[in-house]
């Protein structure tokens, strides 16, 4: 039994460090996951600063720190879009068939695609927390404060792969996978992850209330600003968790489904 | 002299178009994506922003009005960016590669994808446009300002689909979606795209001066902004911008299609 699990484990870990490698052979296929977000960072702080004159809009030090969670947000969904997009790719090119293949666990299949998403995630969060630091956000919340937002973005990131894993898987189709990139943008604007959510309109703020990523950034920008009335940090990790085990879930679902019809 | 022997254009284009257009039932869920996600953009950006015209200088008090252009430019942007993604997948599988030993001019080649690609934008330009007015967005420009609209729209179509097939002749892997997509993004983005010129602060308003997508929103914004009257002085400057952005990427996707096969 321990002895499975370990075996099961290092399958994880070298599919996980496999969907790394692949990302990082091809320089430019960074680009989308590693400086899309900055330079939407940097356009939303530049193009919509002036709303801080509003009224509702909270106190904050500095406008650039209170956006960073809407990026780590968007590089979580992002993150999780490549893990979608790798699969198709390993099913079209029949790579995916060989490891069905293997005498592994399927479910250690998915796991170790979300391994290399989680490691991805971690990275980019990092590199996003560090940029916009070197570019004047401020970090209330201290160190603590933007371990706890990276975890999040992470954890996060694993339930945007779980559920592009699971398109893939049933679809099998990387044009398929191409076209969702779009939507990746919808899960962003439909929480408040550049707005305080008392400014959304009404229509949007209710919707907000029912997009899990809603309380993921939230409680990424009460831990980054160390202020709980931005977002309750313990409501977003609970909606992380909930997102990353039911997405996770439904591509294991997706995987046997393919596998019995095969 | 050669003694090679070419085929007709307007056949070939027209068959590539005919071919082109068929994504549309060859890839499920493709045109659902590329045409649901500016609609839900628009829904998105304006909750999220749309408390923003309330800041002095903003030219209209309807947020709607003020993104239902740029999610048309979104919408007909993504469906040239598919253009791209398409044809790379047309490479890898090898049917490209037959084509390009076909005695057709290669300009030919990028032709049919790019009037499909503009056929296919048409969907979202017109879903947008619809939805939006339905749900509050002004026509303040008539009859005249729409077609300007869809002008626009149709130009940047195709501006990025031969960005699109220049990354897909250059690159010559589906892996380079996103890099398409996000060519389109940054387009859009660095410009006036969540709010007008005089609003914008820092670098962004430097480089949304100079960016040429800035003058193409601003051609269509003349059917909805009551701040942005029907005028030539409003009109030129898009169409001069769509002229040298199709010339300057149409070079380049020529460039890199002659290098094809040496």
């Amino acid at each position: 039994m321990i002895g499975g699990a370990a075996r099961e484990s290092r399958v994880v870990g070298a599919l996980g460090r496999r969907g790394l490698s692949v990302q990082f052979r091809r320089a430019q296929l960074l680009m989308p996951t590693f400086v899309l977000p900055l330079l939407v960072l940097a356009v939303i702080a530049s193009g919509t600063r002036a709303g801080r004159d509003l009224e509702a809009f909270p106190e904050v030090s500095s406008f650039l720190g209170f956006v960073v969670p809407g990026t780590l947000l968007q590089g979580a969904l992002l993150a999780g879009l490549t893990s979608g997009i790798a699969i198709a790719s390993d099913i079209e090119s029949g790579f995916f068939d060989r490891l069905l293949a293997a005498p592994v666990r399927r479910s250690s299949l998915v796991l170790g695609r979300l391994a290399g998403t989680l490691g991805l995630a971690v990275l980019q969060a990092a590199w996003f927390l560090l940029i916009a630091l070197v570019f004047g956000a401020h970090y209330d919340g201290g160190v603590l404060g933007a371990l706890g937002a990276a975890g999040l973005a992470s954890i996060a990131a694993i339930g945007i792969g779980g559920l592009a894993c699971a398109i893939a898987i049933r679809t099998g189709s990387m044009s398929l996978m191409q076209s969702i990139f779009p939507f990746v943008f919808v899960f962003l604007f439909t929480a408040p992850a550049f707005f305080p959510r008392d400014l959304l309109t009404p229509t949007l703020h209710d919707v907000s209330a029912f997009n899990p990523l809603t309380y993921v950034v939230e409680g990424a920008r009460g831990l980054l600003q160390g202020d709980t009335a931005l977002g309750d940090p313990w409501l977003g990790l609970l909606a992380a968790v909930a997102l990353a085990a039911g997405a996770t879930l439904l591509a294991i679902l997706a995987l046997a489904d393919r596998a019995r019809r095969s | 002299m050669s003694a090679r022997t070419t085929t007709p254009a307007a056949p070939v284009a027209w068959a590539l178009w005919i071919r082109s257009l068929g994504e549309v039932t060859r890839v499920r869920g493709a045109i659902f994506g590329s045409s649901l996600a500016p609609l839900i953009f628009l829904l998105g950006t304006s909750g999220q922003f749309g408390r923003l015209v309330g800041l002095p200088e903003f030219p209209t008090d309807s947020y709607l009005s003020w993104v239902v252009p740029l999610c048309c430019l979104q919408g007909a942007g993504f469906a040239g960016a598919a253009a791209g993604a398409n044809l790379a997948r047309d490479i890898e599988q090898g049917w490209f590669d037959r084509l390009l030993v076909a005695p057709v001019a290669r300009p030919l080649l990028v032709l049919g994808p790019v009037l499909g690609a503009i056929t296919r934008a048409l969907i979202p330009v017109t879903l947008v446009l619809v939805v939006g007015v339905a749900i509050g967005a002004e026509v303040t420009g008539g009859v005249l300002g729409v077609v300007l609209l869809y002008l626009a729209s149709v130009g940047f179509c195709a501006v990025a689909a031969m960005w699109g097939i220049a990354m897909a002749v250059i690159f010559r892997t589906q892996q380079a979606g996103p890099l398409m997509q996000m060519g389109v993004f940054l387009g859009v983005f660095l410009s006036t795209a969540y709010t007008p010129q005089p609003l914008l602060t820092g670098w962004l308003e430097h480089v949304a001066r100079i960016n040429p997508v800035s003058h193409v929103l601003e051609l269509g914004r003349q059917a909805t902004v009551s701040g942005i009257d029907l005028s030539l002085a409003h009109t030129w400057p898009g169409l001069v911008s769509l002229a040298g952005m199709t010339v300057g990427f149409g070079a380049l996707a020529l460039v890199g299609l002659r290098r094809m096969g040496r």
